[in-house]
């Protein structure tokens, strides 16, 4: 509870945060139709997704008929033990597979 | 990553991060598309798992990949690094920062100028040199902010030298600072080497890792809040921290030198393949704790037996984690006499050696771990054609098979700190790859020994 004693004394007190230093991407457009795209997946190997992206892929096709999708093996597992090394490669395999848009997961 | 190559991302996203997102996202600066699953994926039937990727998730997706471009929130506006926030009386101020979340709950001691300036006239580099730019929240990891959090954290200001080492230490991309709110909760504690123990009272004996002494008390507090306020790991009301259930802050530890010396080990930092005699700081996770490690005899086998036994308990259900990224580091605090003991007949790679052959897990236990924890998928098989895991995980295809559960003896951390009137010691376990054992040397200020007579 704040003190209403005025002879107490006062501190100016810092900012006790650091400056931001972000750099700021916009969004790339997305793509109204799937039909003859190409959507990767990354996956880290957790949670499930060895069933879960399978029933996304399910409820894709099911709308966009001609969409491919590329599987997450593919990719590798980009975290945990061989993170940094995966994750550098991926750049380079998305073009080789010239991905159109792209699924990752899972977060949670 | 995606995003910025020009590729259009859609993410999954579990309901209970969504928090979390947020604050990366806007650490990272990118707009994030996402699909939500609700609830936790693990505890869900094959049934309902169906249905909320179909009703929620895969919709949730399309949308991202199809529908608007999702757009970043704008930069809320932000003071300067030095900016005065308030005039206040002491109760004032931490009412404001308690409010902003800029506190761990616990009264901090007002960071200001002069008290900073104090801190900053220990170390020849300047207040706004930046170590690194810190996720989640993209801040700079700057002198003056680690000046201030230790003034916060009730340091004192000849303690900045090793505020500097522990925040470069936990810089290091190696160490992984970005995964400090994973959900385990892991906490990191900072390991003192060199004569700093004793110039700045560090406790290495009795109660080591009690709150009471200043030094070891304060630079806990300090690395906690420095998480919470500069790279944003906070629990709720604030976001970003996803320690299910987590922990508080852990003293620092120091070794017991003398001791250790007496008796012929290396120090711990010696280990790690620094000199004897230079000041250094580790920071280290620490996931799991044993119980209070009692062992008695008058030979090294005796008391070496007891630490697998206990270790073993205690840490086995976790090997899985270790297992799948090919790394974990236990931490054992070896009691000064317990320590005495087993050195007049072994050294520590030998002790070493004995945990690592004698503790052991069924493959078919650490398997079902796994997929109890997080990963369905978990194969032995799998790790050691990757690579990750050496081939003696699968010298046999029987799931009753033992497997050790230390990946290999380097690993094993021993330091000889706490009770030298008593017979017990206590283990520490690393999460995997997630804060693995970081060290730097402290770098003192040209007039240190000036300045350390001066403070009285």
């Amino acid at each position: 509870m704040p003190s209403t004693n005025s002879r107490e004394p006062r501190f100016e007190v810092m900012w006790p945060l650091s400056r931001k230093a972000v750099q700021r991407t916009a969004a790339t457009p997305r793509l109204p139709d799937l039909n003859d795209k190409t959507v990767c997946e990354l996956w880290d190997v957790i949670f499930r997704g060895e069933t879960i992206y399978p029933l996304v892929r399910e409820y894709i096709r099911a709308r966009f008929p001609r969409v491919k999708f590329v599987n997450y093996t593919e990719f590798g597992n980009f975290h945990g033990a061989r993170e940094h090394q995966v994750t550098a490669t991926i750049p380079e395999k998305l073009r080789a597979h010239k991905a159109d848009a792209v699924i990752v997961g899972i977060g949670a | 990553m995606v995003e910025r190559l020009g590729i259009p991302t859609a993410s999954i996203i579990g309901s209970g991060f969504l928090k979390q997102a947020e604050v990366i996202t806007k650490g990272l600066g990118v707009p994030l598309a996402m699909g939500v699953y609700p609830g936790a994926p693990m505890v869900d039937s094959e049934e309902v798992l169906r249905r909320k990727v179909e009703e929620t998730l895969a919709p949730g997706l399309l949308m991202g990949l199809t529908g608007e471009a999702p757009h970043a929130a704008d930069a809320a506006s932000e003071p300067e690094p030095g900016d005065v926030v308030l005039n206040g009386t002491f109760d004032e101020v931490q009412e404001y920062f308690y409010r902003h979340l800029w506190t761990d709950g616990l009264p901090v001691v007002p960071p200001t100028h002069e008290r900073v300036d104090a801190f900053l006239r220990f170390t020849d580099r300047k207040s706004d040199e930046v170590l690194r730019i810190l996720p989640q929240e993209g801040r700079e990891a700057s002198i003056l902010s680690i000046a201030t959090t230790g003034v916060m954290s009730g340091c004192r200001p000849e303690y900045m030298p090793v505020l500097i080492a522990i925040i470069d230490a936990m810089c290091d991309p190696i160490y992984r600072v970005e995964d400090s709110g994973s959900t385990p909760g892991w906490e990191p504690v900072v390991i003192i080497n060199g004569p700093i123990i004793k110039e700045l009272d560090f406790n290495f004996g009795q109660g080591m890792m009690r709150v009471g002494r200043q030094a070891n008390s304060s630079i806990g507090r300090f690395v906690r809040m420095y998480l919470r306020n500069i790279c944003g790991f906070r629990i709720a009301p604030g976001a970003g921290d996803k320690g299910s259930i987590g922990q508080s802050f852990l003293v620092a530890m120091a070794e017991d030198e003398d001791t250790a010396r007496e008796i012929g080990w290396p120090t711990f930092a010696q280990d790690r393949g620094f000199a004897a005699g230079e000041n250094v700081v580790t920071v280290h996770s620490v996931v799991s704790i044993t119980s209070p490690m009692y062992s008695a005899g008058d030979q090294a086998v005796q008391h070496v037996q007891q630490w697998a036994e206990i270790m073993g308990q205690s840490f086995t259900y976790w090997a899985h984690t270790g297992f799948k990224t090919g790394l974990w580091n236990p931490l054992i605090v070896a009691g000064p006499s317990v320590a005495g003991v087993i050195a007049r007949e072994w050294s520590k790679d030998e002790v070493r050696r004995y945990l690592y052959q004698h503790v052991k897990v069924t493959a078919e236990r650490a398997t079902h771990y796994a997929r109890m924890t997080s990963t369905p998928t978990f194969s032995f098989e799998h790790l050691v054609k990757e690579g990750i895991l050496p081939p003696e995980y699968t010298a046999s295809t029987d799931p009753e098979r033992l497997v050790n559960v230390f990946i290999k003896p380097e690993m094993i951390g021993i330091l000889v700190a706490g009770d030298p009137g008593r017979n017990q010691s206590r283990a520490y376990m690393g999460n995997h790859i997630q804060g693995p054992p970081t060290s730097r040397r402290i770098a003192l200020p040209r007039d240190w020994k000036r300045l350390i007579e001066r403070r009285g």
